[in-house]
């Protein structure tokens, strides 16, 4: 049934289209059609036992500009106005979520996770990009040294995680324990570890290429960046923890979509991140007020339509021609970061003396990636214009290739490490049953 | 990073007075104090009707506010599309027809008056109206401008907000029910003009004939329906039934609006077919949209405070027209409903019963300017939503004398 629904709402759009090509009305017709799809996809997914994450992703390839074109290239970009609320909402959850009582007795495994996995990757996947040079033709005219600095800021950006993966799986699983903690603890901080990383990498390599000065300029953008962002999410959490307190639920969840979406939209106009503009408001929120179990519930309600959304448009950008391209080296460099992060996190979790469920399964939590990886390869298109857009489409490979792997892994790490259907079971103890096959 | 330096203050702030706006609407709105002065201010349905949203699009949408720039506004276009759908569907979800079985004789003269004749009385003097004011140099018979724009306010103010059956205490059903007819009246009044007014153009495709239009809204409508009251069945859970009727209404507004046709007809025949189809659905469906109803509709009146292009005389001046038309129009249909029908009613207070302007009004002419973005409507929308709190203020004056033992009445936002 979920298939033939799919059937027929993809024939109505089909006869939309052939009436006219644009307008303002097609955004409204794609976002209609892409919720459903996309909804009904998740649920062929997750009977199949795969992320419903994968289904919203598969099924915004399927319908996207190069697969059956139901959507236009306009449609997609008009789309990712939801991009930015969903990247905000899933921050706000992830902040929410991050209690720091609860979080301290993890934290030592955070920080040798973060450094090992995180780190140890970046430089692991520059080394493999600087081997593979003679593959790569964006590299292999630039000489030694200049070819080291690019290969170094192209591992970075293809070592990046992705919250917003790894928040609406726990979510989507219900999952609670150590090690979904310790992974929600790392991929936030990596978000923070990967931007500096970047920064440093891409400076260096432009003063090799005979830039200088630009080193200054990056440090103040970073400040500016990092905390403007911060203390923007001090002010927007405040607003929220008073709305909370003083109007309470009535129209709550408009409030927090509103915020959320001015965070987004505001926010990148200023040049802040909106993802660590909404993570530093749900920390605040969580740790300095009483309101966060209510934002909790506000946000479950409302993120739902947002999530498949943001999934989905991310599915229709990607490019399966352009796998074909650079499928081989992009395969390569996915087994690569794989093997990084997963050994990085096992020896990180032996250093910082973390419980054996966090050492088998943690590293699976990092292999997500989406939203930030694709952020600083379009970053290091305007770093470097002469060769920025090929190594831009091996990084769309790579990301590419995660997007449709990493949460099917991850997922069964969930359910492997017997996380999943933790958070139900200690919310309702007899609900837990029904919740754990249903994960 | 200069230029961040210099703009970064500026929108910091901006965003923070929006932000502090919100907070304190929702917050002053939520105080006890404030509503019990609401009511004895008389102005509660204002309030509850969405009129500050609608205010605070404006003051966002001021240059030098600088929130809902033209650009913001642009990117969130298909908001009022949604909207509409929205709306439609919502105002079709209500329409029982069981409930029309029973109803009094001569009731389908009482909403024919009722309509027909505020209809009549608006058309002939805003037509006049318009006709003196157009640019006589740019003037073409073959596409009488002012006749249509005539037709969607007399569209606009043939209805009355759902709220007024209850501005007396009078809340009785068959009030309710009559005005539920009226709105079902000024549906197909908006079917007919998006068939027949159709833009021209050479990106349009599909050239078919105003009736054959007619019958493909109808029947988009019922497709819609119909693939709704499939979609909704399959929902486990509240927020699987909040995502699917998102996706259900922002599918139908979409796909109405691409056709050129009116968004909020089309989403209200679905509404309608999955209101009068028995099953389980309905009660799903009526907490989906009790929970999602408000946030929507005060999103869309903050957009269309924000579009609302005020600065023109001429809608200002065709205000009073306008208003006195539809008041002409009412009463004349209101001594006529007594005269001829036996449905109960007390003269006294028709204007407090029949005056009040609803946000289907307001929903049809921002329809007519999303269908006709090039046609004058936005003195159409100076009109309807300058008419709407006149017309309220007038409603809430007539109604004083009676109610004044009682507290006055507290309606939820329609549609």
């Amino acid at each position: 049934m979920n298939l033939l629904l799919i059937l027929a709402l993809g024939g109505l759009m089909h006869a939309a289209r052939t009436f006219d090509a644009g307008g303002a009305h097609a955004t409204t017709l794609a976002f209609g059609f892409v919720l459903l799809t996309a909804f009904f996809a998740g649920r062929i997914f997750s009977n199949l036992r795969l992320p419903k994450l994968t289904g919203y992703i598969a099924a915004g390839i399927v319908v996207g500009p190069t697969v059956l074109g139901l959507l236009s290239p306009e449609m997609v970009h008009d789309l990712e106005i939801v991009d930015g609320v969903a990247i905000a909402m899933i921050a706000l959850t992830a902040g929410n979520e991050l209690d720091l009582k609860a979080f301290r007795p993890l934290l030592g495994s955070i920080y040798w996770i973060t450094l090992f996995a995180v780190v140890g990757t970046a430089i692991l996947l520059g080394v493999a990009v600087f081997a593979m040079k003679g593959f790569l033709p964006f590299l292999s005219e630039i000489p030694l040294l200049p070819s080291i600095a690019v290969a170094l800021v192209v591992g970075v950006v293809m070592a990046a995680q992705s919250p917003a993966v790894v928040v609406a799986l726990r979510d989507e699983m219900e999952a609670d324990g150590p090690m979904s903690r310790t992974v929600l603890g790392v991929v936030v901080i990596a978000d923070l570890v990967v931007i500096l990383l970047f920064a440093a990498t891409s400076s260096l390599a432009k003063s090799v290429f005979g830039a200088p000065g630009e080193l200054s300029d990056t440090l103040g953008l970073l400040t500016w960046e990092i905390l403007g962002s911060l203390t923007s999410g001090v002010l927007v959490g405040g607003l929220i923890a008073l709305y909370l307190r003083f109007v309470g639920k009535q129209g709550a969840a408009l409030f927090v979509v509103t915020v959320c979406f001015v965070v987004a939209e505001v926010g990148s106009r200023l040049h802040f991140d909106p993802l660590l503009v909404a993570l530093a408001a749900g920390v605040l929120i969580r740790n300095a007020t009483r309101q966060g179990d209510l934002l909790h519930g506000q946000i479950e309600m409302a993120s739902l339509p947002v999530y498949v959304v943001f999934f989905a448009v991310a599915g229709a950008h990607i490019d399966l021609r352009l796998l074909a391209t650079v499928g081989i080296p992009a395969t390569v460099f996915v087994l690569v970061r794989g093997f990084g992060l997963v050994a990085g996190s096992r020896i990180g979790a032996r250093v910082a003396g973390s419980p054996e469920v966090v050492r088998r399964w943690a590293g699976f939590g990092l292999l997500p990636q989406a939203g930030l990886a694709l952020a600083l390869a379009a970053l290091f298109v305007k770093a470097f214009p002469a060769f920025g857009a090929d190594a831009r489409a091996l990084v769309l490979g790579v990301v590419a290739l995660n997007e449709l792997l990493a949460p099917a892994i991850y997922r069964w790490a969930l359910v492997r490490s017997g996380e999943a259907g933790k958070r139900v079971e200690e919310e309702a103890p007899d609900l837990a049953e029904e919740a754990q096959p249903a994960a | 990073m200069e230029a961040q330096a210099v703009q970064g203050p500026e929108v910091v702030i901006r965003l923070i007075l929006a932000l502090v706006a919100l907070l304190g609407l929702a917050y002053l709105g939520g105080l006890p104090f404030v509503q019990r002065l609401e009511r004895r201010l008389r102005i509660a349905q204002l309030v509850t009707a969405g009129f500050p949203f609608v205010a605070l699009g404006i003051l966002l949408g001021l240059p030098s506010v600088g929130i809902l720039t033209e650009s913001v506004v642009g990117t969130l276009s298909p908001l009022l599309g949604f909207g509409l759908g929205w709306i439609g569907f919502t105002a079709g979800f209500r329409l029982d027809v069981r409930e029309l079985d029973d109803l009094p004789k001569g009731t389908a003269r009482a909403v024919g008056f009722a309509t027909a004749l505020p209809f009549a009385a608006i058309l002939a003097s805003v037509a006049l109206f318009l006709l003196a004011t157009s640019d006589w140099s740019r003037f073409d018979l073959s596409n009488p401008e002012f006749l249509r724009n005539a037709f969607v306010l007399g569209t606009a103010g043939a209805m009355t907000a759902q709220q007024a059956a209850r501005l007396l205490g009078d809340a009785g059903r068959e009030q309710r029910t009559l005005l539920r007819l009226e709105e079902l009246a000024g549906m197909v009044g908006m079917a007919f003009i998006a068939a027949y007014f159709r833009p021209h153009g050479e990106g349009i495709g599909w050239q078919l004939p105003g009736t054959a239009w007619l019958f493909l809204t109808v029947g988009l409508g019922g497709v819609l329906g119909v693939l709704a009251y499939v979609v909704l069945l399959r929902s486990d859970t509240p927020a699987e039934s909040v995502l699917l009727l998102l996706g259900t209404v922002a599918f139908g507004a979409g796909f109405g609006a691409k056709l050129y046709l009116a968004p909020m007809v089309v989403c209200f025949v679905a509404g309608v077919f999955l209101s009068n189809v028995p099953g389980e659905h309905r009660a799903r469906l009526r907490e989906a949209l009790g929970r999602l109803e408000r946030p929507i509709y005060l999103l869309f009146l903050v957009t269309v405070g924000a579009i609302w292009d005020f600065d023109d005389w001429r809608g200002w001046a065709l205000l009073p027209f306008f208003v006195g038309a539809r008041l002409m129009g009412k009463w004349l249909a209101e001594s006529l409903i007594q005269q001829t029908t036996e449905i109960a009613s007390n003269d006294d207070h028709w204007m407090a019963r029949r005056a009040p302007i609803g946000q289907l009004s307001i929903a049809i002419v921002v329809s007519a300017q999303l269908l006709f973005p090039e046609g004058g409507i936005p003195i159409l929308e100076t009109a309807v939503l300058g008419g709407a709190i006149l017309t309220e203020l007038l409603a809430q004056i007539f109604a004083r004398n009676r109610t004044k033992a009682q507290p006055a009445l507290t309606p939820g936002v329609e549609p």
